[in-house]
């Protein structure tokens, strides 16, 4: 059975809104929808540009819309995930707001399909506190009657001018059976690499194939690799600041041959060597954390070893080789 | 090369800042569009089609940005086509555009690319952990900091080298009006004493983060006929590519580099850069990238790079200027940074480029882009007369 391991990638991104998106989300905020006149139609929501022509459209032209609105179609969403705008089930629907002549895409709220129809009368269930964003519209409800949700907390104090954006992805990837060997083995603190059989050259980091002769690398290829190798080139990198960044302070990575192999292990960290002393021929030996079972992403090769968590001075003297500075990858 | 005669007929950018809070990211590219439109004498309508570019989704989170622009690009009913190279991606856009009107498929395409550096931050963007791999922590000067140290101890140079780009090109930016970074005050001891960020890197060897867009229209031989003003002759366009890593590849001085030089000078009749050029737009996020694509470039032998940057060479007053406008090292809207390096030699060739405009003799100029892991490059040479065939 192949194993999976997730990964989730996420990151507040940040949107500013421009005049006339800008304008829109400030009108949220008062309860208010507008939409922005070209020719003689009023498109909702807004646009900065004509759709068909390219033409700008004038963030004065902007106009009020609603609140209620004639569903135009819809569709049921039976089995919301957490992505959805409601927890229960509910439609999304394009529902024309009075006033305008283009649809706005939402949610409705009925409990149950049979309660919707095209043609259906709809209003907002605005969100007491409200940020500018289309979710300060929990969603749209049956009836001519806008309401508010929870005690009111009016509209923003200044225009609103930027949206936070909370995007999120997960990943499930598949673990190549090299890499389970390898981890395996790195319980017992083991490195395996892998010898190509056409020609020879050792790999390190559980590649589990040769690029240059383009063959599979199996189980009878692993090979126990020493525990100890050479600094090939390095960074020093002084962190700068973003979510999820956990570095302060400068931290070194550096690339490691180990010995009897023929690929360097990528930025990897380094244990009790002072970021002054890292160079170009520094020899350096595994570092290992106690082990425990938690290991899927742990460690300095994203889980592929365990808990080797960096490499510390082995105390050998320097390797003079003026080609090392080369093994970068 | 059996293709129609094309041109850069019209060429417009945003002022380049760390943070536009006052548009859209449509709106930005917008703004560039609307002034390369302007500068070609055209509207919306004149325009046949629409290729967009911009560095990678993570960047920005915009992962559609074909679709969530084509109203702003004035794109209904006209094709629409995006271009994906990593940090080439603006000079291969253009590319694509010169393409579409050299193959006789369309009279006027408009290209756009941009980055808007301040909805995200691309050190986090280029430092994703996967699992079973090593973190990259470190961002893009991470990753080529140890390319350049490998540069420094093969050639030789002083490490001072980088220093000397990183003051020339920012001089250079404050003839430069749209130009991001304006230090007028910049010398060696400056740069040397600001924060070593990625050794052997320091603050200001490297490039800022930049909110910008660049556009340009290109046009068939009609279209350039038509035109209210000088126009860019396109006289070769190439790009290669390489895997990032592989047993044996040379990461200072890329094959592909080299290759793509090698095409884009045949169909240019370029023989010997350093003299053929009037002055050419490199991408250079990094100070010692200078030394190293001067060699890759072939504007001299290798390991001759950085005598070329100590002697001046280079300078906005040397025999062979390299990035007159600044270059990445004053803005880098990352998306757009290859495309604006494309455009600046347009207006070089078209003597539009103001206070930073070169005199012309051979009247030639060469724009560079590279990405990713110095695994994509994108190259155009522009001329001011028409190409022969
Ligand atoms: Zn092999």
């Amino acid at each position: 059975m192949t194993r999976f391991v997730e990964n989730s990638i996420v990151f507040p991104y940040k949107r500013s809104l421009g005049p006339v998106i800008g304008a829109f989300m400030t009108g949220l905020t008062e309860q208010r929808i507008l939409g922005i006149r070209s020719g003689d139609q009023v498109i909702v929501p807004p646009l900065e540009w004509d759709p068909q022509t390219g033409a700008e459209l004038d963030p004065d032209g902007m106009v009020e819309v609603g609140p209620a609105g004639t569903v135009e179609s819809w569709t049921w969403v039976p089995a919301p995930s957490e992505q959805h705008p409601l927890g229960h089930p509910f439609a999304f629907a394009f529902i024309r707001l009075d006033g305008a002549s283009t649809p706005l895409l939402h949610a409705v709220d009925t409990g149950a399909p049979d309660a919707l129809r095209v043609g259906a009368r709809v209003a907002p269930r605005w969100r007491g506190s409200r940020v500018g964003h289309i979710g300060d519209i929990i969603a749209f409800v049956p009836g001519e009657q806008p309401e508010v949700d929870g005690p009111d907390s009016g509209p923003a104090e200044a225009p609103v001018t930027m949206m936070d954006y909370n995007a999120s992805i997960t990943y499930r990837n598949p673990v190549p059976p090299v890499l389970d060997r390898l981890r395996e083995a790195s319980r017992d603190q083991r490195i395996i690499g892998q010898r190509c059989p056409v020609c020879e050259r050792v790999y390190s980091g559980g590649r589990g194939y040769c690029p240059i002769d383009a063959v599979e690398l199996g189980e009878e290829q692993d090979v126990d690799l020493p525990h100890t190798g050479t600094i090939t080139n390095f960074t020093i990198v002084t962190p700068v600041q973003y979510p999820g960044q956990t570095e302060t302070e400068p931290f070194a990575r550096v690339f490691v041959l180990l010995d009897g192999t023929d690929v360097i292990l990528p930025y990897q960290p380094v244990v009790e060597l002072p970021v002054g002393e890292v160079r170009v021929g520094k020899r350096v030996a595994a570092a290992w954390a106690p082990p425990n079972d938690d290991i899927d992403d742990a460690g300095a090769m994203g889980g592929a070893y365990g808990h080797l968590i960096g490499w510390i001075p082995s105390g050998e003297p320097d390797v003079e080789d003026p080609d090392l500075v080369n093994r970068i990858f | 090369m059996g293709a129609e005669r094309t041109a850069v007929i019209g060429v417009g950018q945003t002022r380049h800042v760390s943070a536009r809070h006052d548009v859209s990211i449509a709106g930005l590219v917008r703004e560039a569009a609307q002034e390369a439109l302007d500068d070609a004498g055209l509207d919306w309508g004149d325009i046949d089609a629409v290729v967009i570019g911009k560095a990678p989704d993570m960047f920005e989170g915009v992962v559609m940005p074909e679709l969530y622009l084509a109203d702003a690009l004035g794109a209904s009913g006209k094709p629409m086509i995006r271009v994906h190279t990593a940090g080439s991606v603006g000079g291969s856009t253009a590319i694509v555009a010169a393409k579409l009107v050299m193959a006789g498929i369309h009279e006027r395409v408009l290209t756009v690319a941009f980055e808007k550096q301040s909805e995200s931050n691309a050190t986090w963007g280029l430092s994703v952990a996967m699992p079973f791999q090593a973190p990259l922590v470190a961002g893009a000067g991470g990753y080529f900091a140890p390319i350049i140290r490998a540069y420094i101890r093969r050639s030789g140079a002083p490490d001072y080298i980088g220093h000397l780009v990183s003051v020339k090109d920012r001089l250079n930016a404050l003839r430069n009006p749209k130009a991001q970074l304006h230090l007028p005050d910049i010398d060696l001891k400056t740069v040397q004493e600001s924060m070593l960020l990625w050794a052997p890197l320091r603050l200001l060897d490297v490039c800022p983060s930049s909110d910008g867009a660049m556009a340009m229209v290109i046009g068939s031989e009609q279209a350039a006929a038509a035109a209210p003003g000088p126009v860019a002759w396109i006289h070769g366009t190439a790009m290669r590519s390489e895997p990032t890593m592989f047993a044996g590849r040379d990461q200072v001085n890329p094959q592909a580099g080299k290759d793509c030089a090698a095409d884009v000078y045949a169909q240019a009749g370029i023989t010997n850069p350093r003299e053929d050029f009037d002055c050419a737009e490199v991408y250079v996020p990094f100070s010692w990238y200078e030394p190293m694509w001067l060699e890759n470039l072939g504007f001299c032998p290798e390991g001759d790079g950085w005598k070329l940057t100590e002697a001046g060479a280079t300078a906005f007053d040397g025999d062979i200027p390299w990035n007159p406008s600044g270059g990445v090292l004053s803005s880098n809207p990352i998306g757009a940074s290859g495309m604006i390096r494309f455009g600046e030699v347009a207006q070089q060739v078209r003597e539009r480029a103001g206070d930073f405009q070169v005199p012309l003799k051979t009247g030639k100029a060469l724009g560079h882009a590279y990405g990713g892991g110095s695994q994509f490059f994108s190259m155009w040479v522009v001329g001011n007369t028409k190409p022969e065939s």
